[in-house]
C-alpha cells in the first residue's frame, strides 16, 4: 500500500513565485497513493455517522418533494401561490436557479479543458456531478409546473395521432431542447470521464457486489493504449460539444423571458447576463460544497487552496459582470424611453418587491467584492459564507426577474402581488433534498476526484 | 312521503277505502310502506337467517354493481311542435324586483332554460338586462331551494304533502272566514301584479278584518313625497332622454333605481358627442355610486348635508340668478352655482333626482324644484299607481303582541332578516300559534314558521306585473316547477278557494283589464311578446293646482348643515345581493362591486381621509355603534366617498341563505356582516348619532383590483399611463380636435410585423367599446359568466387573485383622492391580430382562426401559462384548480342544468378567455348558410353586448365597411389600447368625452395625459390647495391601503 500524508493544515500554494512554482496539489502523493486516497473513500466499509445523518435528512426531504408532487398532480397547480398576473412563480424561479447552478460543472470540465487549465482536474468530477444533480432538480420543475402534467410529452416533437407538431416559435420549446441536450451531453461527458476510474474501482473491488456493479459501470475498460487514444479523442469531442451548450442553455432559458414582451423581461442583455449569472451561481455552489467536502473527506492535498482561490476569482469576475448587467439594465430602461420598461425597473428598486431586489444586489454584487481580499479568497469558511450569500442572491435574482416583472406589467388594473404557499417553500426545500441525496450517494460510492486526470498533471506524471 | 303526492293540481287519488276514511290501519300501513325512519328488518330474526339474508344481499348487490346503470331513453315518437332537439328557443317572461316587473327573454335548449336576456320589444328593457336579471337563472337552479313542504312538530321537521297542506289551510281559513278574517294576517312584498291586486281585493272582501302587510326593502321616499306635495298616489317616471341637465342628490338612478335600464339607455344615447346635444350629469352624494362615477361633476356631500345643499339650490333657483363664485369658492359651492346656472338655462329640460335613503323632506324639496323648473310633463311624470291596501309592519307587530293574530301567512317575504323591525319580528313570530311561510328557500323567516311550503321560482310560474312605466307585462313558465312549488298568485287563489289554473288566473286578469284578451289570438300574442301591448299605461297623475306648493316661499324651516366633523353612517342596498335575497347567488357574490371591486362581503367604506381621522386603515376592523347596537366591519378606503361619511351595504350576513350565502345551521359562515341591526325604528338609512372605534383586528378584503397597497412609485406610473389607456377629453376639446384621442397615445416609429400577416376574405370579427356610453354596471360580466359557463371560484381564490371573469370592468381614479374622477373600462380578450399569446404557446393551443378570432383550444392546452404572461391585457384566465368540481357533487347536480351546452366546461389545468362568443357566431353562420343568405350586420351579438343597457359594446364584421363596428373602428375617437406593442387589437375603444360646465373646465396641459406630478397619495388628508395645476390625471390607489 502506497504511503502518503495529508498536510495537517492547508499549505498555501497560492503565491505564484516564478522561480519556485508550487504544485497545484500539495503533499507528497505518488500515483499509487492518489488511487489509494480517492478509492478508499468509495470503498470504505464503514459509513460515517455524519454521512448517515445527512443522508437521512436529504432522503426525507426528497420523499417530501415527491409526496408534494403527488399532491400537486392530484389537486392542481393551485396549490402554489401562482395567480393572475403572476402566472409563473417559485417553480420557474427554482428551475432557473438549478439550471444556473448546473453550469459550473460543464464549464470547468469542458471549457477549462479546452483552455488547458490543468488545475481543473482535481475538481471537475465533483463539479460535473453537481451539474448533473442540479439539472435533475431543474428538470423536475418545468415538467410539474404545467397545468396538465399528464400531457407533458406534447412538448416533444414526436409524431402523434393528432398530427400536431409543437409550436416551434415558442421559446418554451427551445427550452425543452436546450435543457434536454445539455442534460444528455453533461451526463455523457461525466460518465465517459469516469470510465477509467470506475475500472480502477472494479479492479480493486474486494466484494462480489462491488465487482459486478463497478464492472458493469466500467463498460469493459481495460486501459489499453487503444482505449486511451479513443478515450482522449471522445473526451475532447464531447468537451467541444459541451462548450457551446454551456453558453446556449442559459441563453435559451433567458429567451423564455427575453422574447416575451413583459417589461423587465423583454431585454437583449438577457443572454450574456444569464450566462454570467449561471457561471457565477455554479461556481459559488461548487465552493459551497467543495470547501467543506475536501475537509470532511481529507482531500486538502488534492483540492488545494489554489483551486479554491481560482474559483473565488471566477466568482468575483462573474459577480462583477452580473453587477454590471444590473446597472446597464437600469441605464437602458431610462435611455430607451419606454415608460413601461422604465417603471419595471423603478418598481424593482422601489416597489413592493424592493426587499427582494436589494437582497439580490447585496448578495450578488456587494458580497463577492470581498474576494478582492486575498485573505478572504484563501480562507475556506469565509468563502463558504460569501458563496452561500451568492446562492441566496442568485435565487432572488430569478425571483426578481420572474415575479416582480409579472406582478406589475402594462395595465395597472391587473397588477397583483405574489405570496408563496407552504407547498412552494417545501417543494424548494425538497429539491435541495433531492440534490443532496444524489450528491451524498456520489460521494459515497463513486470516485470523487478524477484519479486518472489528476495523475496526468502531477509532477510524477510529467516524469513519465 | 311519496313524490306522487306532490303533483300540483292533480286530482286527489286515493289508494284504498281505508285512506279515504283515514283509518289508523292505513296510517300504520303508510308508515311501513313509506317509512321516514321505520325499521326494514323483520322481528325475531335468528342468527342463521340473518347471515343468509346478509350474504344474499351482498352477493346480489355485487351483481347489480357489475352492470352499467340501466338508462331508459325514450325518443319522441311524435316530435312536439316547434321543438328541434338541440335548437334554442326563446320565450318572453318576467320577474319582479321592488314591486316592479322586469321583462325578460329566456333562452331554452331542449326544455331547459339556460340564459336570460332582456325583452327587446319591451320599453322597460329594450333588450338590456341588469346583473340581477342575468343571475336569476342561477337562482332557479339553486340546490338550496326547498324541495318540499315541511311542518315543524315539536322541533322536528315533518315532510308534508300539498294535500295535507291544503286540508290544514282550508280548515284554518274557514275558522277565520267565519270571523270576517279576524286573527288572520298576511305578509307579502309589494307587487305590481294586477292578478295579485285582484286576488288581494277578493281577499279583503272575504276576510275584511284580516291584516295585510307589505314589507319593502327598496322603499322609495319619492312616493311619500308625491303624496305630501301633490296629494297624489303615484311614482315619478323619469324621461332622461329629454334632460340636458341631470342632477342627482344622493341618488343612483343608474344602479339602484327600478327603472335603471331605461334611464341608462336614455342617458347614454345622449352621450354621443356627434349628436345634437350632450347631457350633463351632476352628482352630490356621500357614497361614490355608479351614477356618481359617471358624472361630469361630482361633489362628495354627506348624506345628512344634502337637504341644506338643496335649500341653497332652491334659493338660487327662486331668485333666478346664478353667478360664478370664482376659483376661490369651496369646490362644492362652485359646482352648485354652475348647476343653478345650468338649470335656469334649461328650464323644462332638466331633472333633479333624490336618493331613496334620503328623508321625505329631501324628496319634497326635489319635487318642488323640479316643478318650479317646469320639468313635470317634460322630463318627468308623476304616474298614478294603485293604492296599497297594506298596513305598516308596526301595526302588525302590535296586533301580534296583543295576541290578535292566530294565523300568519308570509307570502314570499323574509321579514326576519335585514329590516329595522326584524329583531322585533323574530321574537313576535314565536307567539303566533299558526305561521306559514311560502318561499323558494327555507330562509330566516321560514325557520321561525310552523309550516314552510315551496314556492315556484319565477321562471316556473305564470306571472304578470307592471314595469316601471306601467306596461302590463306577462310571464310564462319556462319549465314545470322543479320542486312542485306554487306561485304566490296560485296560493292566494287557493286561500280564496278559487280553483283556477295559474294561467287562467293571469288571463282572467288581463281580460278584466281589456276584453280583447278573450280572443285566443290576442292572448297568445301577449304571452309571446311578454307584455300586453297598448294596455294599461297608467294615466299621468293630475298634479292639480300645484302652484302653491312651489311658488311660495322656499322650503319652510331652515336646516343647518351638520357639523363637518360629525361622522355619519349611510346604509344602502347591496349591488350584489340587493337586500340579501340574492345572497345565495355565487355569480353575484363574485361580481366585484362597480366601484370598490369588493367581492364576497361588505365593508365600512370610507374615504382615505376619514379612515385616517378614525385611525383605521384598509382591512382593519372598525366597530360601529348606533341605536345601542353595534357591528364590526373591516374598513375599506375608497377615494371619493364624502369625508366623514361611512357607507355600509345591507343584504349581507344572511344566516339561512344557503350554502353560498351562509347557512349557520350547517356551519357555513354568513358572507359579510348584517348591518341592518343598526337601523333605527323609523328605518332611516342615514345615521348621524354613531360612534366608530377601531378594534385592532384585521380582515381580508377580496377585491379584484388593487389587491394590495399601491406605493408611491406605482401611483406615479398609473398616473402616467391611464391617460393613454383610457383616453378622455372634454366636449369642447372634441369639437376643436375631433381626433384628440389619436394624440393621447405614445409616439413610436412605424410598426412592422415579424411575420407575414393573415388576410381575411370572409369575415373579420371585431368589437368596439364606447367608453363614453359604458357606465361600469357589471351586467356584461354576469351575462358573460352565464353564457360561457365561467366558474365561481370563491372568496379565497379571489383573495389569491384567481377570479375567472372573461370580461372584467377596470376602474381607474384620477385627481384628488377625496374628489376623484372615475373611468370604467370593460376589458375582454382583444383578439389581437399579432397575438402575443399565440407565439409563445409551445403546443399551439391558442391559434388564429381564418375569421380573425384568437381561438383557445382547450383540449390542446397543457397549461404552461406562458400565453397569460405574455398577454399585455391580462385577460387570460387559468384553471388553477378544478373550479367546476362542485358541480359534480351529488348535492349540486341541479346547478349543472345552468351550463350552456354550446360552451365547453373547462377542466383544471387549462387556460381560458373570451372567445367573442364564438358559439353565437357559429349559430348565426349555420342559420345563414341553411337559408342561403349572408349574415346581416348586428345579427351576431355577443352576450356582453346584448346585456349592456348603455349599448356601449358593438360587435360585427370589420370586412363589411357598412357595419356598425367598422364605422366605430373608423371613428375619430377610436383607439386600440396598447396598440404601440403592435398587437393590432380587434377590440377598439372609443374615447370618453366629458361634458363639464364651462366654469369648471380644467385646462389640459399636454396632449398625452402624462400626469407628471405625483400628489401625496391616498393617505393624504384633503388637500385644501387642490388646484394643483396639472392635476388632470393624478393617480390614486383604488383603496388598496
Amino acid at each position: 500500500m502506497a504511503s502518503f500524508s495529508i498536510p495537517a493544515s492547508d499549505v498555501d500554494n497560492t503565491i505564484i513565485d516564478p522561480t519556485n512554482r508550487p504544485g497545484v496539489m500539495t503533499g507528497d502523493n505518488s500515483l499509487a497513493s492518489i488511487t489509494e486516497q480517492v478509492s478508499a473513500l468509495a470503498e470504505s466499509d464503514k459509513t460515517s455517522r455524519a454521512w448517515k445523518i445527512a443522508f437521512t435528512i436529504s432522503v426525507s426531504a426528497t420523499l417530501m418533494l415527491f409526496a408534494l408532487i403527488g399532491y400537486l398532480i392530484v389537486t392542481g397547480v393551485g396549490v402554489w401561490g401562482n395567480n393572475a398576473p403572476v402566472f409563473w412563480g417559485w417553480p420557474i424561479v427554482n428551475f432557473v436557479f438549478w439550471v444556473g447552478i448546473g453550469h459550473a460543472g460543464t464549464l470547468i470540465s469542458a471549457i477549462l479543458f479546452l483552455f488547458r487549465q490543468n488545475w481543473r482536474t482535481s475538481i471537475n468530477r465533483f463539479a460535473e456531478a453537481m451539474t448533473i444533480f442540479a439539472v435533475t432538480c431543474a428538470g423536475i420543475f418545468p415538467a410539474i409546473h404545467i397545468g396538465r402534467v399528464w400531457f407533458v410529452y406534447w412538448l416533444a416533437p414526436v409524431p402523434n395521432s393528432l398530427a400536431m407538431w409543437p409550436n416551434f416559435r415558442s421559446p418554451l420549446l427551445w427550452d425543452v431542447f436546450a435543457v434536454t441536450a445539455y442534460a444528455t451531453v453533461s451526463g455523457l461527458f461525466w460518465y465517459l470521464g469516469m470510465l477509467p476510474d470506475l475500472a480502477t474501482l472494479r479492479d480493486r473491488a474486494t466484494t462480489k457486489v462491488r465487482r459486478i456493479a463497478y464492472g458493469i459501470a466500467a463498460l469493459g475498460w481495460s486501459g489499453s493504449s487503444r482505449q486511451w487514444r479513443l478515450f482522449e479523442k471522445a473526451y475532447l469531442l464531447l468537451a467541444a460539444l459541451a462548450t457551446p451548450l454551456v453558453l446556449s442553455v442559459h441563453t435559451i432559458v433567458s429567451f423564455d423571458f427575453a422574447t416575451s414582451q413583459i417589461p423587465g423581461w423583454h431585454t437583449t442583455i438577457f443572454p450574456p447576463y444569464f450566462v454570467a449569472g449561471a457561471v457565477f451561481s455554479g461556481f459559488a455552489m461548487v465552493i459551497t460544497l467543495m470547501a467543506p467536502a475536501r475537509k470532511f473527506f481529507g482531500l486538502q492535498n488534492l483540492v488545494t487552496l489554489r483551486h479554491l482561490e481560482n474559483m473565488c476569482k471566477v466568482v468575483l469576475a462573474t459577480g462583477s459582470m452580473v453587477g454590471y448587467a444590473y446597472a446597464i439594465e437600469f441605464f437602458i430602461a431610462w435611455y430607451g424611453g419606454n415608460q413601461y420598461e422604465q417603471f419595471a425597473f423603478i418598481n424593482r428598486a422601489l416597489g413592493p418587491y424592493s426587499w427582494a431586489y436589494w437582497t439580490m444586489v447585496s448578495c450578488n454584487v456587494l458580497a463577492p467584492q470581498l474576494f478582492w481580499f486575498k485573505k478572504v479568497r484563501t480562507t475556506p469558511w469565509m468563502m463558504v459564507v460569501i458563496c452561500i450569500f451568492v446562492n441566496i442572491g442568485m435565487w432572488f435574482e430569478r425571483f426578481v426577474i420572474t415575479v416582480t416583472s409579472l406582478s406589475r406589467d402594462f395595465l395597472p388594473s391587473s397588477w397583483g402581488y405574489f405570496v408563496p404557499t407552504p407547498v412552494d417553500v417545501l417543494m424548494f426545500i425538497g429539491s435541495f433534498g433531492l440534490f443532496f441525496t444524489l450528491f451524498l450517494l456520489f460521494c459515497r460510492f463513486l470516485p470523487m476526484v478524477a484519479m486518472a486526470e489528476v495523475k496526468s498533471v502531477m509532477p510524477h506524471g510529467e516524469d513519465h | 312521503m311519496s313524490l306522487l303526492d306532490q303533483q300540483p293540481n292533480s286530482k286527489p287519488y286515493w289508494r284504498s277505502l281505508d285512506e279515504l276514511a283515514d283509518k289508523p290501519a292505513f296510517q300504520d300501513w303508510m308508515s311501513r310502506e313509506f317509512p321516514t325512519a321505520a325499521s326494514e328488518l323483520p322481528d325475531n330474526l335468528s342468527r342463521r337467517r340473518w347471515l343468509q339474508l346478509m350474504g344474499a344481499s351482498l352477493s346480489l348487490g355485487g351483481i347489480a354493481g357489475c352492470r352499467w346503470e340501466a338508462e331508459e331513453i325514450a325518443p319522441f315518437t311524435v316530435r312536439p311542435q316547434n321543438r328541434t332537439p338541440g335548437e334554442k328557443q326563446y320565450f318572453s317572461t318576467m320577474w319582479e324586483l321592488n314591486g316592479v316587473a322586469r321583462p325578460l327573454t329566456v333562452t331554452s335548449i331542449d326544455g331547459r332554460p339556460i340564459k336570460i336576456e332582456g325583452n327587446k320589444q319591451h320599453s322597460a328593457s329594450r333588450g338590456a338586462t341588469s346583473a340581477f336579471d342575468q343571475a336569476l337563472i342561477l337562482s332557479m337552479y339553486d340546490p338550496d331551494r326547498s324541495t318540499g313542504l315541511v311542518e315543524r312538530v315539536r322541533k322536528e321537521l315533518v315532510p308534508r304533502t300539498w294535500d295535507e297542506f291544503d286540508r290544514v289551510l282550508k280548515r284554518r281559513l274557514a275558522t277565520h272566514a267565519n270571523r270576517n278574517g279576524s286573527g288572520l294576517a298576511l305578509i307579502k312584498e309589494p307587487s305590481s301584479s294586477p292578478t295579485q291586486l285582484r286576488l288581494l281585493e277578493a281577499f279583503a272582501r272575504k276576510f275584511p278584518n284580516a291584516i295585510v302587510c307589505e314589507v319593502n326593502a327598496g322603499d322609495d321616499g319619492s312616493q311619500a313625497a308625491l303624496k305630501n306635495v301633490f296629494e297624489v298616489d303615484g311614482r315619478i317616471a323619469l324621461d332622461v332622454s329629454k334632460a340636458k341637465v341631470i342632477a342627482c342628490f344622493d341618488a343612483d338612478p343608474f344602479g339602484k333605481h327600478p327603472d335603471s335600464l331605461r334611464i341608462v339607455r336614455d342617458w347614454s344615447d345622449r352621450r354621443e358627442p356627434d349628436g345634437d346635444w350632450m347631457n350633463r350629469l351632476y352628482c352630490f352624494e356621500s357614497n361614490l355610486s355608479l351614477t356618481g362615477s359617471n358624472a361630469d361633476h361630482r361633489v362628495p356631500t354627506k348624506s345628512s348635508d344634502v337637504l341644506s345643499m338643496l335649500q341653497q339650490l332652491e334659493r338660487a333657483i327662486a331668485a333666478d340668478e346664478a353667478s360664478d363664485p370664482g376659483d376661490d369658492a369651496p369646490g362644492g359651492q362652485r359646482v352648485l352655482a354652475a348647476l343653478a346656472e345650468d338649470l335656469l338655462k334649461h328650464r323644462g329640460e332638466s331633472i333633479l333626482i333624490a336618493g331613496s335613503q334620503q328623508p321625505a323632506a329631501v324628496h319634497e324639496l326635489v319635487l318642488r324644484i323640479n316643478h318650479r323648473l317646469e320639468n313635470f310633463g317634460s322630463t318627468l311624470n308623476a304616474v298614478a299607481s294603485e293604492k296599497s291596501q297594506s298596513v305598516g309592519v308596526a301595526k302588525l307587530l302590535g296586533a301580534i303582541a296583543a295576541k290578535k293574530v292566530e294565523t300568519l301567512v308570509v307570502l314570499d317575504a323574509n321579514p326576519a332578516f335585514g329590516t329595522q323591525y326584524s329583531p322585533a319580528f323574530v321574537s313576535a313570530m314565536k307567539t303566533v300559534p299558526f305561521s306559514l311561510h311560502v318561499g323558494t328557500h327555507r330562509d330566516e323567516t321560514a325557520r321561525l314558521c310552523r309550516w314552510h311550503v315551496p314556492m315556484a321560482h319565477v321562471l316556473e310560474s305564470w306571472m304578470d306585473g307592471r314595469s316601471f312605466d306601467g306596461t302590463v307585462t306577462v310571464g310564462q313558465p319556462l319549465i314545470d316547477p322543479l320542486f312542485a312549488g306554487r306561485s304566490v298568485s296560485e296560493l292566494l287563489a287557493g286561500m280564496l278557494g278559487l280553483k283556477a289554473e295559474p294561467r287562467e288566473l293571469i288571463r282572467e286578469t288581463l281580460t278584466s283589464l281589456d276584453g280583447r284578451f278573450r280572443n285566443d289570438k290576442q292572448w297568445r300574442r301577449a304571452i309571446h311578446d311578454g307584455f300586453a301591448s297598448g294596455l294599461g299605461v297608467p294615466e299621468e297623475a293630475n298634479l292639480g293646482d300645484a302652484q302653491a306648493a312651489t311658488t311660495g316661499a322656499p322650503f319652510a324651516g331652515s336646516v343647518q348643515p351638520r357639523p363637518p366633523a360629525e361622522v355619519e353612517v349611510v346604509l344602502s342596498l347591496s349591488g350584489a345581493t340587493h337586500d340579501g335575497r340574492l345572497a345565495n347567488n355565487g355569480w353575484l357574490q363574485e361580481t366585484p362591486d362597480a366601484i370598490s371591486k369588493l367581492t364576497w362581503g361588505n365593508a365600512a367604506v370610507m374615504s382615505p381621509a376619514t379612515a385616517k381621522s378614525l385611525g383605521v386603515s384598509h382591512g382593519q376592523v372598525v366597530r360601529i355603534e348606533a341605536n345601542g347596537r353595534s357591528v364590526d366591519l373591516p374598513a375599506f378606503e375608497l377615494p371619493g366617498v364624502a369625508k366623514n361619511s361611512v357607507q355600509l351595504a345591507l343584504g349581507y350576513g344572511r344566516t339561512a341563505a344557503g350554502h353560498v350565502g351562509g347557512l349557520v345551521d350547517e356551519g357555513i359562515d354568513p358572507v359579510g356582516v348584517d348591518v341592518s341591526v343598526l337601523l333605527p325604528e323609523d328605518g332611516s338609512r342615514v345615521l348621524t348619532n354613531v360612534t366608530l372605534t377601531p378594534t385592532g383586528e384585521k380582515r381580508d378584503l377580496a377585491t379584484t383590483q388593487d389587491h394590495f397597497a399601491i406605493d408611491a412609485a406605482g401611483l406615479e406610473a398609473i398616473g402616467a399611463r391611464i391617460g393613454e389607456l383610457i383616453r378622455t377629453g372634454t366636449l369642447s376639446e372634441y369639437e376643436e380636435h375631433p381626433d384628440f384621442a389619436q394624440h393621447r397615445g405614445p409616439h413610436h416609429p412605424p410598426l412592422e410585423s415579424l411575420w407575414e400577416e393573415k388576410s381575411y376574405d370572409g369575415h373579420a370579427w371585431g368589437m368596439a367599446v364606447d367608453l363614453n356610453r359604458c357606465i361600469g354596471c357589471n351586467a356584461c360580466m354576469v351575462a358573460c359568466q352565464s353564457e360561457n359557463n365561467v366558474p365561481i371560484v370563491g372568496k379565497d381564490q379571489v383573495l389569491g387573485g384567481r377570479e375567472m371573469h372573461w370580461i372584467r370592468m377596470d376602474r381607474y381614479f384620477s385627481g384628488d383622492p377625496e374628489e376623484p374622477e372615475v373611468a370604467h373600462q370593460p376589458v375582454a380578450c382583444h383578439h389581437c391580430e399579432n397575438a402575443p399569446c399565440e407565439q409563445v404557446c409551445p403546443v399551439a393551443a391558442t391559434v388564429h382562426s381564418d375569421e380573425g378570432l384568437n381561438d383557445m383550444v382547450y383540449n390542446r392546452c397543457i397549461g404552461t401559462r406562458y400565453c397569460a404572461n405574455n398577454c399585455p391585457y391580462k385577460v387570460r384566465r387559468f384553471n388553477f384548480l378544478d373550479y367546476n368540481a362542485p358541480l359534480e357533487e351529488p348535492q349540486n347536480e341541479l346547478v349543472q342544468l345552468v351550463i350552456n351546452p354550446e360552451v365547453t366546461v373547462r377542466s383544471r389545468g387549462v387556460m381560458e378567455k373570451c372567445t367573442y362568443c364564438v358559439q353565437r357566431i357559429q349559430d348565426v353562420k349555420i342559420d345563414a348558410k341553411n337559408e342561403r343568405r349572408s349574415i346581416t350586420d348586428g345579427e351576431v351579438q355577443t352576450a356582453c353586448q346584448t346585456a349592456c343597457p348603455a349599448q356601449a359594446i358593438v360587435f360585427g364584421d370589420l370586412n363589411d365597411s357598412e357595419s356598425q363596428v367598422a364605422k366605430r373602428h373608423a371613428d375619430n375617437r377610436a383607439y386600440g389600447m396598447l396598440s404601440e406593442l403592435n398587437t393590432k387589437p380587434r377590440t377598439k375603444y372609443l374615447a370618453k368625452v366629458r361634458n363639464p360646465h364651462p366654469w369648471l373646465e380644467v385646462e389640459r396641459h399636454d396632449d398625452h395625459g402624462h400626469g407628471g406630478v405625483n400628489e401625496e397619495q391616498t393617505h393624504a388628508a384633503v388637500s385644501p390647495q387642490k388646484s394643483q395645476p396639472a392635476a388632470d390625471l393624478l393617480p390614486i390607489s383604488g383603496g388598496g391601503h
